[in-house]
């Protein structure tokens, strides 16, 4: 009975991190749609909430990394998979608090990779699957993403640059729709599947599901749901700030970015491994900027990016373990994560309702 | 190295190999569209080369015919999984 509550609480706090991934991640996957004027706000939002949905029904192999290939299901119990879960929530809030860079896909595998470290010990940790799924390809896919891109644009201006300037722009504005739609798309099914992937390890813990089994289908329309809605609901925040926080370029480098990003993502997904979805696009963004003028990218990103990608996992491991060594502190029943879930929603409502008082928050990235 | 890791990164290389692919292939068959169309446009307004124009325009739609057929195909990668 106590399990079963555990579960319950793991996934509606599952679905939430789902929602919460798609509403940072809406600016990325519109603003280069929207910055050329390829797409008028309201339809990109649209749009990509609805591809995004669907892009979590076309693969499951994240999923299946995530449930299998990080740690030992063998020996994980739902309360480590709550720990986890928090521990990422609270490195991500933190980080929007500073507005420090992170990654919620990297935070969310620390997490359960910290929490599984304090509960069992380094033996619930499979280090092969951890380096080769998720360590190299969050190094190789933003460098990947960069060089196709700035490849792609020098391709482009190759072919079409002699060309009259109105009949090219439109031309890859149309482009735009198609690309924008492929990089919500892969979003949807990169990130979407990392949900997936938690909730059923969860099960298989609770002895829900046998070891190595896939995401049931509820699991699966729960997921693209919450990252749909997620999506939808973070876009008319960013409607309102896109003039400010959108990098400018013209509707060939935004296709060369956008077609960049989704290759990659899509290319790793099918192949299983989680990606920062963020970093991708914003290497893609910064492949296709620097391919034109270098001094064009902001060259910041680059290094908050580097930043993310050295802090994240071992800082939000480190958050895992100590919620799940506070959790435990109550039993090992439903009590400590009942507790913990409690806390966490004060401390997010409290700095909420700080952040509103004190200005516009820095969201951190997918 | 052991042998799940070789495969994990004979799976890194495709992935880069097919994003190299994917990404380059599809940039150049849609710019290939483009240059298709403005030559069309701009031999069509002219009048006096109506076989270059057919031709600008074949090329066009090779291009999205090419773009088409790889989404496509990269769907039924991807779902076939």
């Amino acid at each position: 009975m106590s399990s079963d509550v555990i579960l319950v609480i793991v996934i509606c706090t599952a679905l939430a991190f789902d929602f919460t991934n798609g509403f940072h991640d809406t600016a990325n996957v519109v603003a280069t749609s929207i910055s050329t004027g390829a797409a008028r706000p309201q339809v990109a939002i649209a749009m990509a909430a609805l591809l995004n949905f669907v892009g979590a029904f076309i693969s499951i192999s994240v999923a299946a990394t995530v449930a299998n290939d990080v740690v030992d299901a063998g020996v994980i119990t739902p309360t480590i998979v709550f720990a986890g879960l928090i521990g990422a929530i609270t490195w991500n809030l933190i980080t929007w608090w500073f507005g420090l860079p992170s990654s919620s896909s990297h935070a969310l595998i620390g997490g359960v990779v910290g929490s599984a470290v304090a509960a069992v010990g380094f033996d619930a940790v499979l280090t092969e699957g951890l380096v080769g799924k998720v360590l190299v390809p969050a190094v190789v896919a933003p460098v990947l993403a960069f060089t196709v891109a700035g490849l792609a644009i020098g391709i482009i201006y190759r072919i079409v640059g002699k060309q009259r300037p109105g009949i090219v722009s439109r031309g890859f504005k149309h482009g735009q729709i198609v690309s924008g739609g492929l990089l919500a798309l892969a979003h949807g099914t990169n990130d979407a599947q990392k949900t997936m992937g938690i909730i059923t390890l969860a099960l298989i813990a609770n002895g829900s599901l046998g070891a190595g089994a896939d995401p049931p289908f509820w699991v699966i329309f729960s997921a693209a749901a919450a990252i749909a809605l997620g999506t939808y609901s973070g876009g008319w925040r960013i409607i309102k700030t896109t003039g400010t926080r959108i990098i400018k370029m013209d509707a060939a480098q935004g296709f060369a970015a956008q077609g960049a990003g989704a290759a990659v993502i899509l290319s790793s997904t099918h192949f299983g491994f989680p990606l920062s979805t963020t970093h991708v696009i914003n290497g893609g963004v910064m492949g296709a900027g620097a391919a034109k003028r270098v001094s064009a990218v902001r060259w910041g990103v680059a290094g908050n990016i580097l930043t993310a990608w050295l802090l994240t996992l071992p800082a939000a491991a480190a958050f895992g373990a100590i919620v799940y060594g506070f959790t435990h502190i109550f039993g090992e029943g439903a009590a400590g994560p009942v507790i913990v879930s409690l806390i966490a929603l004060g401390l997010v409502a409290f700095m909420f309702l700080r952040r509103a008082q004190r200005g516009a928050p820095v969201p951190a990235g997918g | 190295m052991t042998f799940a890791a070789l495969i994990e990164s004979k799976e890194m290389l495709e992935t880069v190999v097919a994003s190299v692919i994917a990404g380059l292939g599809v940039t150049s068959a849609f710019s290939i569209a483009i240059w298709g169309v403005g030559r069309y446009t701009e031999l069509s307004s002219r009048g006096d080369r109506p076989l270059a124009a057919t031709g600008a325009a074949l090329v066009a739609a090779g291009g999205l015919a090419v773009v088409g057929a790889a989404l496509v195909f990269g769907i039924v990668v991807m779902t076939s999984n």
